[in-house]
């Protein structure tokens, strides 16, 4: 009870992002229809189904990356349906991705700084003239970029290439590279996909300091229903594309529908 | 053993992003520096002009080629064009009346609006598709020099290059090309330094390793490459004016034919792939060595007093040149420069290399 009232503490009033009759299509394959829900500031929405149920689709719905065929997508109360992925990042949308994005070939630090990339304004000129032109903006920005290194315990592997992380730090990168861009709205597609019991407890905690410390509001996909229970103040469930249950996660693992998507009906 | 990192802390984040980090490099950096200062007192006339001078003004080049093929990732195939269209327009700007300095921004410029232009159309394809493309866009420049007079002189035909001159004063000497080439060599090697640690570099390997990723953080992909397109433009514009003024003293379409695009490309992947040191390994390696062979077998057919017919002669160092090529590849597909920073790290840690990460 007290866990309650200590999460909901963060939640405000009104609607972050507001998605409603969201249907997209592929050819004659319909992946998402009829989806609705809201995201109120400073909640944690949790977002499950089984494979090929349609949250990836939703998520690149909302992302710009497959604009809905119908319906609206509200950031703040403006329409952002059908922008393209590069704006919806100015936007204050950021996101990680269900198979790790991370640019190989660069460091952490590297890595981190591109999500500072819409604060910046980089040139040829500027960068030939760096001493005079970048070296202010750059070191504003790494100090930003310190900060939520220092956040998610990134400091000692900051030089080091991505390439050849652990999943879990690669993870965690990904998820430092989104909060640097000061996100109203953080989607996470799977952010402990392949972690195991301790790393899914830090990855946790850290969406949860995220939350109380920088204020945004997240969108979460999972598989993990521990981690879902644990930490989401709302969720909603998909289908095949549809909703078939959505709310308090008590009430969502407990809807007969879902308990028949994941376990399977009683037959006879 | 002179590379050493231990010992050197940072206090401040201007200084943990200084181009050279570990104290040789930076040592050797100034070096070079100066030995390149230097050169005209050092270095006999005739390789001055005839080594030194072709290999910065193609690695100058390179470096163009390489912010598009190694940063960005787009692979060109149509660079001597580029060139081509800055050599020529540089050269009409003089011959017009117009001094060499604004000549050359002009043939800077005009290589950068033909080389977005083409790549605004080019880019709408990736891969191997945007590489026949740019293919294609060689062709049309070889055609369009071969058929139209009014810029080449016609078929067969060459532009004499004017008089080079910068600030009024006319440079007729070897030691006068060689600083202007040695001078936009570090121009271009400055900028390229500079991109390891901006944010316009960071944005151009996003765009090379996922552009949907790069999308969601905000990078517009469309924009950084034609943005890379017109600055390496530029570059090669610029690098094929001075080549014409300094160098080869007369512009022709051969100069800046098919064979020698791919020639380019091959500094490039033989030095590596956004390598900066390696661009200068790699047009050292396919500039100069076929002379080098060439003299070698010369000598070597000489010594061990074998009688070698003429048209053997020829065709042993475009073979052992070949093989090469082929042999640094097997050994490090990421070229030269990939192989200096092998041995460099290796140093780094010697005699206690088994700390090698």
């Amino acid at each position: 009870m007290t866990k309650n009232n200590q999460t909901t503490t963060h939640v405000g009033d009104g609607a972050l992002l507001e998605c409603s009759g969201i249907e997209r299509r592929f050819g004659g394959i319909v992946a998402v229809t009829g989806v609705d829900f809201v995201i109120r500031p400073g909640e944690i929405f949790g977002l499950v189904g089984p494979n090929g149920s349609g949250k990836t689709t939703l998520t690149n719905a909302i992302t710009g990356f497959y604009p809905p065929n119908e319906g609206t997508v509200r950031l703040a109360g403006k329409d952002i349906a059908g922008t393209a992925p590069h704006k919806v990042a100015k936007l204050g949308i950021a996101r990680t991705f269900q198979n790790l994005a991370l640019f190989n070939g660069m460091s952490v630090l590297d890595n981190i700084l591109l999500g500072r990339h819409i604060y910046m304004k980089p040139g040829v000129l500027r960068t030939a003239l760096y001493w005079w032109a970048a070296q202010r903006e750059e070191i504003e920005n790494r100090e930003i970029v310190e900060e939520v290194i220092e956040f998610l315990q990134l400091e000692s592997i900051r030089h080091e290439l991505v390439d050849g992380l652990p999943i879990g730090l690669k993870k965690r990168v990904e998820l430092a590279r989104a909060l640097v861009a000061e996100p109203k709205m953080l989607i996470l597609d799977e952010p402990m996909a392949g972690m195991n019991q301790e790393e899914k407890g830090y990855m946790a905690r850290f969406i949860l300091d995220a939350r109380a410390e920088r204020g945004v509001s997240v969108l979460l996909i999972e598989h993990h229903m521990d981690v879902i229970i644990g930490i989401c103040d709302r969720m909603l469930a998909l289908n095949y594309g549809e909703m078939i249950a959505s709310g308090l996660p008590r009430d969502v693992v407990n809807d007969p529908r879902v308990i028949e998507t994941y376990i399977g009906g009683a037959h006879g | 053993m002179f590379y050493r990192l231990s010992g050197v802390h940072y206090d401040s984040f201007a200084s943990d992003s200084r181009i050279f980090k570990v104290p040789a490099d930076r040592n050797l950096a100034v070096f070079f520096l100066l030995f390149g200062l230097a050169a005209p007192f050092i270095i006999p006339s005739l390789y001055l002009n005839s080594y030194m001078l072709p290999w910065l003004l193609w690695t100058a080049a390179a470096l163009g080629l390489n912010l598009v093929t190694g940063w960005a990732g787009q692979l060109h195939l149509g660079y001597a064009a580029v060139m081509a269209v800055g050599a020529y327009s540089a050269v009409h700007a003089v011959r017009f009346g117009v001094p060499w300095e604004f000549a050359l921004l002009i043939g800077g410029l005009a290589s950068s609006v033909i080389g977005s232009l083409f790549a605004f159309a080019a880019l709408r394809v990736k891969g191997l598709y945007l590489a026949l493309t740019t293919l294609a866009m060689q062709f049309v420049m070889d055609w369009v020099l071969n058929h139209s007079p009014t810029i080449s002189g016609g078929s067969h035909a060459s532009l004499q290059s004017p008089t080079f001159a910068l600030l009024g004063q006319e440079i007729t000497s070897d030691v006068g090309y060689y600083y202007v080439g040695f001078g936009w060599c570090v121009l271009v090697t400055i900028l390229m330094l500079n991109l390891k640690r901006t944010g316009l570099g960071r944005a151009l390997v996003a765009v090379r390793e996922k552009d949907f990723a790069a999308a969601i953080l905000g990078v517009n992909s469309f924009y950084y490459k034609i943005l890379a397109f017109a600055t390496s433009s530029f570059i090669a514009g610029v690098s094929g004016a001075l080549l014409v003024a300094t160098f080869f003293f007369l512009a022709a379409p051969e100069q800046f034919s098919v064979g020698v695009s791919i020639q380019v490309l091959a500094m490039v992947i033989v030095g590596g792939l956004s390598s900066i040191i390696g661009s200068y390994f790699g047009v050292a390696l396919i500039l100069l060595a076929p002379g080098l062979v060439n003299g070698l077998v010369v000598a070597a057919s000489g010594g061990l007093g074998m009688q070698v017919t003429d048209e053997t002669l020829a065709h042993i160092p475009n073979a052992i040149y070949g093989a090469l090529i082929v042999i640094i590849l097997l050994i490090e597909p990421l070229g030269l420069g990939k192989l200096y920073g092998n041995v460099r790290d290796y140093l780094m840690v010697w005699p206690f290399d088994q700390l090698r990460k």
